[in-house]
Formats: structure tokens, C-alpha cells, sequence
């Protein structure tokens, strides 16, 4: 059999290491004997989280669509510690708000970039603005880009997301199997 | 007239740059900053024509393409190596296709001048950085490298283009072909100011200085010579000679957008063309110069000159140009600025579209730009579903994270990181094989305890996994291991396979070392 020598700081094996280690806590976390299906949906989502989050992480900022990604989560933690009412929350609320000013005049600005080069775009593309806006939603960070940077970032994204899968379709395979 | 000498100017500066890259790429980016800043400083001058300042940067800007091919004739007036010819000719082509940015492959056009025996060596050079770039380089970088690759581009060998070699040959250094350059200027330019021919007519005096450093260009620039005999053709008077040469001379630079034969109107689109060069920081000279383009072309040449000088003169400061996307109108299309700025954006776009239907299975049937974005929504949104089920997967056939996901974490985690040294790693192997071993004969409460151990032994091992990040994974072979559990078969970790299977208690000696 071939022994194949991957390159150690490769996206796959750093989202793997990452993804992995997430796991072990989440499911260290709670005992997996138990599966009612409200612990188990909590558990799918920390996945979900966790996955999305080494993604990104293993992206680092290098992208706009992982920056967003982990902006969003962040700011989702964020306004979870403080609707649960911690003490910590006060600092979050503070820091929640000076992240929403900045990137709300970060989007302002952004949509405002936004329209302009979509009115530029148009001219070219009159009939992709709809995908183009559904291009968009789905891409993490998607609103403030023009249609070239958006397909960029789709390209990157694309590569990315199918690293994921196939890292966590051999996992699951793995734990099938005992 | 001050727009045919500008033409020819630039055209100058093409064939600058070409030579400047046949000499060396290195050697030659120097030649060619030098040139272009003389030629910048050139055009500084909007009333260039009236003064005689510009000479000097012209002198060394037509020297520079003069001397090159006139390097290696020096002192011989007789060139008949065709093959030069159809460098030159070649290496023109090539320039005039560099900023076709979507439509010629370099590969193919390789060809052409590595068909010539006696610049093969010279080709040579260039067909390496030829190969490699494709044609999203090719938009994407910026003009220097463009002018720095001249030869990248290689463009099939235009009967006009020898022409136009033909006519810059006719600018070598040498004496006798300058009286013929001289009076090949007054025809081809049409200059009603004896000026411009004085300035091409010094210009080519100057080639002494240059002529070492274009040596080696200039024995592909012998052919050009041969073209003398045609140059001086039109001293003759020749009407017809005149307009078909002042009509191929501007289009010299101008085929360097499209391999037509050089027209009235084909004055217009360079000064467009070189507009469109510097789009982002020049884009309000260029919007000048497409402005002053857009009235007919028998509109002020003057405007159309200092636009043009302003618009070399952004594009060549002193230093380099840089990110400059070099766009040129295409023959037949609209050449005003938004249109050119929305061709750029255009290319890029589809190119980035293309390399997405290779990211997206299945997308080589769909054309269009609408199903297209179709076809990568719906991929996107069935990758995000599949990650979203597979999550939901580990969350519910999860039920064990014992001492094989550990085992697997810790294998990982090596992986990442680099690798033990091959000391250690027996010690570590051996520990996850008798932990694993031990595991499924004991049955489920053994394996808590075993994997207590293992984990002690598993806390070990990152910290020294962590002690050694840069190390090439030494692994032990696994090419013990069968290919027992087809579903890990295609799993990018064979050791992951050698865990697994030591865990799923297929006692196998193998990757203890």
C-alpha cells in the first residue's frame, strides 16, 4: 500500500485536527449513551458549529467568506453568554456592539459598494442578478462583494466545503463501523 | 503626424520591450524601464513636437528596438537570414497579443518562433514563462510583468507584422540604413514638422550606447535588414508605399491588439489602447484620452498626443508600472472606456466562472452564464446540506468515543503537526496497538480503563508531537495492512486505516515500527 506523506499544514489536516479535537470535547462532554433527541440535536448543532468553525479557523482570515463565518459565530456566542444573563455578558454587549457599529457601517458601506457596482454589473448581467443574489446568501460574507469576488470566494468556498464532507464523511464512516 | 510618431513610439517601446526580452529577461526589464521612462519622460511634454526635448528619451527609446536588432549586424548591411525576419516579426506578434487576454492560448502560439532556428535560443528563454502562464496570468497580471514577458504571448506571424518588423528595422543604427530610416520616416509619419524625423532620425544615432547591451536580439533582427531595400522603397515618393507604410506603421502598435492590417482608424484605437492600459490610476486620463479618441480621428491629434503622453506618462513614471491590467480594444468593438472597463470585468468574470465548472462536477454541459450560476447554487447548497447531515450523522451513530477515536485523534494530530521522531514513534505505536488490542477482547468496560491509559499515553504523545511541528510525517509502512475494511480504503490516512483496523481487532503487527 502506498503510505501517502499529506502535507502536514494542509487545509485538510488542519480542519481534520481541528474538527476532531471538537468532537472529542463535544462528546466528552456529554455521555452519548443518552439520546434523547433533544441532546442529540444539541449535539448536531455544536457539531455543525464546531465543523463550520475549524473550517474557518483552518482558513484563517485569509478569506472573506471564513472571516464571516467566524464573525457570525462569534457574535452568536457572543449573544448567547449574554441572553443568559452572565456576568460576562455586559462585556460582551459592549463588545457585541462595537463589533454590530463596525460591521453595520462595514455592510453599510458594503451595500453601498454593493449597489454601485451592481449598477455596474447590470449593464453586463442583466439577467444574473438573481443568482447572483442567491450566490450570495449562500456564501458566508457573501452581501458585500461584487459578482467577481463573489465567484472567487465561491471557488474557495466550494473547495472548502467538499475538504469538509469528505473529512467528515470518512469520520462518520469510522464511527459507523464499530 | 505627432500621432504617427506616437504610434510609432509605442510601437517603439513594444519592440523595446521585445528585444529587451530577447537579450535577457533580466538584462532586458532593464532596458525596457529605461526605455519606457525615456519614452514616458517622452510624452511629458504634451507639445512634444514642437521641441526637440523629447529627442533624447525617443533617441534612447528607438534606440533601444534599434539597437537590439541592429546589435548584431552592426557594420553588415546585408541580412538575409529570413528567419530573423520571421522573429522579428514573431517576437512583434507575440507583444501584440499580450493583452489579449481571453482569446490565444500561449501554448499554441509557442509554436511560431520556436519554429526559427536562429533565435531558437533566444525563444528558448521565453517559451518556459510562456508555458506556464495561462490566461487568467495573463489578464490578471499587471503590465510590467506583461512588458516584461513580451515574448509571452506569441502571436501566428502576420505578413503585416513583417511589414511592420520590416519598418522597425529600418530604424537600426546603422548609417546607411539611417538615411533610409530617415526617409522612410518622412513617408511613413507623414510629418508635415521636420522635427519628428530629425528626433526618429537622432534617435537612431544614439544606439551606441545600447548596442552592447542588445546584442543578442540583434541576430534575429538581421531580417528586419533585408527589409531595407524595401524601406527605401518609399524614399522614393512612392504615394502608395507612403500610406500603406503610414498605415502599418501606427498599426504596428495597434496590431497589437488585433492582427489587422493597420488603418486610418486603427490610429484611434491605440491611443485608446494605451488608455485602457492604466485603468486604475489613470482611469481619468484615460477617460480623457478615450474622450479625445472618441471624436473622429481627424480630431485634434494634438489632444489625442498629450492624452496619449499623459496616459504613458501614468503608465511609465519612473518606476515601474505596476498592477496595471493592459486592455486593448479589440477590432469591431466598442473602445470608449466603460465599455473596456466592462470587457475587463467581463473576462474576469468568465474566467472565474470557468474555473468554477471545473470546482463543480457535471458543469461541462451547461453553458451559459445564468445555468452556470445555477449549477453552483445548487452545489453549494447540496455541500451545505451534506455537511449538515453528516453532523447530524457523528451526533447520533456516535456512541463510543473511546480509545479508536482517540487513537485517531492522536494519528491525526501527529499527521497535522509533523511527526514524532521515529524514536518515539514505536513507543507510541506500540502503546495504541496494545491499547487497541487489548480493547475489543475485554469487551465495553475494559475499554474505559484501557482508554484511560491510552490517553495517558495519548497526552504524551502532542506534547511531543508539538515538540517536533516541522518534521515530515515518518510513518511506519503500513503495506501490512490489508485492504480488510474497504470503507476506509480511500481515506487520506493510511495510518488511520492501521489504527482502525488494530482497533477493530485485527491483531496486526504492522505499524508498531
Amino acid at each position: 500500500m502506498d503510505s501517502q506523506h499529506l502535507n502536514p499544514s494542509s487545509l485538510k489536516s488542519r480542519f481534520t485536527a481541528r474538527f476532531l479535537r471538537a468532537l472529542i470535547k463535544i462528546n466528552a462532554q456529554k455521555p452519548i449513551s443518552s439520546s434523547s433527541p433533544r441532546d442529540i440535536f444539541q449535539r448536531y448543532q455544536r457539531i455543525k458549529v464546531a465543523a463550520d468553525k475549524s473550517m474557518a479557523y483552518s482558513v484563517r482570515s485569509r478569506r472573506t467568506w471564513s472571516r464571516a463565518t467566524l464573525w457570525k459565530l462569534r457574535s452568536r456566542s457572543r449573544r448567547r453568554l449574554a441572553s443568559s444573563g452572565r456576568r460576562s455578558s455586559i462585556k460582551t454587549r459592549t463588545t457585541t456592539t462595537t463589533t454590530t457599529t463596525t460591521t453595520s457601517t462595514n455592510h453599510r458601506a458594503a451595500i453601498v459598494e454593493k449597489t454601485s457596482h451592481e449598477k455596474e454589473n447590470k449593464e453586463d448581467h442583466v439577467g444574473l442578478a438573481v443568482q447572483a443574489e442567491e450566490l450570495r446568501e449562500l456564501v458566508p460574507g457573501g452581501e458585500s462583494m461584487d459578482l467577481c469576488n463573489l465567484l472567487d470566494e465561491t471557488a474557495h468556498y466550494i473547495k472548502c466545503l467538499t475538504t469538509q464532507v469528505q473529512v467528515m464523511k470518512k469520520i462518520a464512516n469510522l464511527y459507523s463501523l464499530e | 503626424m505627432e500621432k504617427d510618431q506616437v504610434f510609432m513610439g509605442e510601437g517603439l517601446n513594444r519592440a523595446a520591450a521585445v528585444q529587451a526580452g530577447w537579450n535577457s529577461c533580466s538584462f532586458g526589464m532593464e532596458m525596457e524601464t529605461d526605455e519606457l521612462n525615456c519614452v514616458g519622460s517622452c510624452f511629458l511634454n504634451p507639445k512634444w513636437h514642437n521641441s526637440m526635448d523629447q529627442s533624447d528619451p525617443f533617441e534612447s527609446a528607438l534606440s533601444s528596438m534599434v539597437c537590439s536588432p541592429a546589435a548584431s549586424n552592426a557594420g553588415s548591411t546585408n541580412f538575409p537570414a529570413s528567419g530573423d525576419n520571421t522573429m522579428m516579426t514573431d517576437l512583434i506578434g507575440k507583444l501584440g497579443n499580450i493583452c489579449n487576454t481571453g482569446d490565444i492560448s500561449p501554448q499554441s502560439l509557442i509554436k511560431p518562433p520556436n519554429t526559427n532556428n536562429n533565435c531558437s535560443s533566444n525563444t528558448s528563454c521565453y517559451t518556459s514563462p510562456l508555458d506556464s502562464p495561462t490566461k487568467l496570468n495573463l489578464s490578471i497580471m499587471g503590465g510590467n510583468q506583461i512588458l516584461k514577458h513580451p515574448s509571452l504571448v506569441p502571436v501566428s506571424a502576420d505578413p503585416v507584422f513583417a511589414e511592420r518588423a520590416a519598418r522597425f528595422s529600418c530604424f537600426n543604427g546603422l548609417n546607411a540604413q539611417l538615411g533610409v530610416t530617415e526617409a522612410e520616416f518622412v513617408q511613413l509619419t507623414r510629418v508635415s514638422t521636420n522635427q519628428s524625423i530629425m528626433v526618429t532620425g537622432s534617435q537612431v544615432h544614439v544606439p551606441d550606447s545600447n548596442k552592447n547591451t542588445l546584442q543578442d536580439g540583434n541576430s534575429c533582427s538581421d531580417k528586419r535588414n533585408s527589409r531595407l531595400s524595401r524601406c527605401s522603397s518609399p524614399e522614393n515618393g512612392d504615394s502608395k508605399d507612403e500610406s500603406s507604410i503610414s498605415e502599418q506603421i501606427p498599426g504596428v502598435g495597434s496590431s497589437i491588439k488585433a492582427q489587422n492590417d493597420a488603418n486610418a482608424r486603427k490610429r484611434k484605437s491605440m491611443p485608446r489602447g494605451k488608455a485602457k492600459e492604466t485603468p486604475s490610476p489613470a482611469a481619468a486620463d484615460a477617460k480623457i484620452a478615450e474622450e479625445n479618441d472618441e471624436s473622429t480621428a481627424k480630431r485634434s491629434k494634438q489632444q489625442n498626443d498629450s492624452a496619449k503622453a499623459e496616459n504613458k506618462e501614468n503608465p511609465k513614471p519612473p518606476e515601474p508600472p505596476k498592477d496595471y491590467i493592459h486592455v486593448r480594444a479589440r477590432r469591431g468593438q466598442a473602445t470608449d472606456s466603460h465599455s473596456l472597463a466592462e470587457r475587463v470585468r467581463r473576462e474576469k468574470i468568465s474566467e472565474r466562472m470557468k474555473f468554477l465548472q471545473d470546482l463543480v462536477p457535471g458543469c461541462n454541459k451547461v453553458t451559459g452564464k445564468a445555468l452556470m450560476l445555477d449549477e453552483i447554487i445548487n452545489y453549494v447548497q447540496s455541500l451545505q446540506r451534506q455537511v449538515e447531515f453528516l453532523s447530524m450523522k457523528l451526533a447520533t451513530v456516535n456512541p463510543r468515543m473511546n480509545a479508536n477515536t482517540e487513537a485517531l485523534l492522536s494519528k491525526d494530530m501527529f499527521r497535522s503537526r509533523g511527526s514524532l521522531p521515529h524514536s518515539h514513534y514505536p513507543m507510541d505505536s506500540s502503546a495504541l496497538a496494545f491499547g487497541l488490542r487489548y480493547q475489543p477482547q475485554q469487551g465495553l468496560p475494559m475499554n474505559n480503563g484501557i482508554s484511560n491509559d491510552t490517553q495517558i499515553q495519548f497526552s504524551m504523545n502532542p506534547a511531543n508531537a508539538a515538540l517536533h511541528k516541522t518534521q515530515g510525517l515518518q510513518l511506519p509502512p503500513v503495506d501490512g495492512i490489508s485492504d480488510a475494511n474497504p470503507q476506509i480504503g480511500s481515506f487520506w490516512d493510511d495510518d488511520l486505516q492501521s489504527i482502525v483496523q488494530m482497533g477493530f481487532g485485527q491483531n496486526q503487527p504492522q505499524s508498531c515500527q
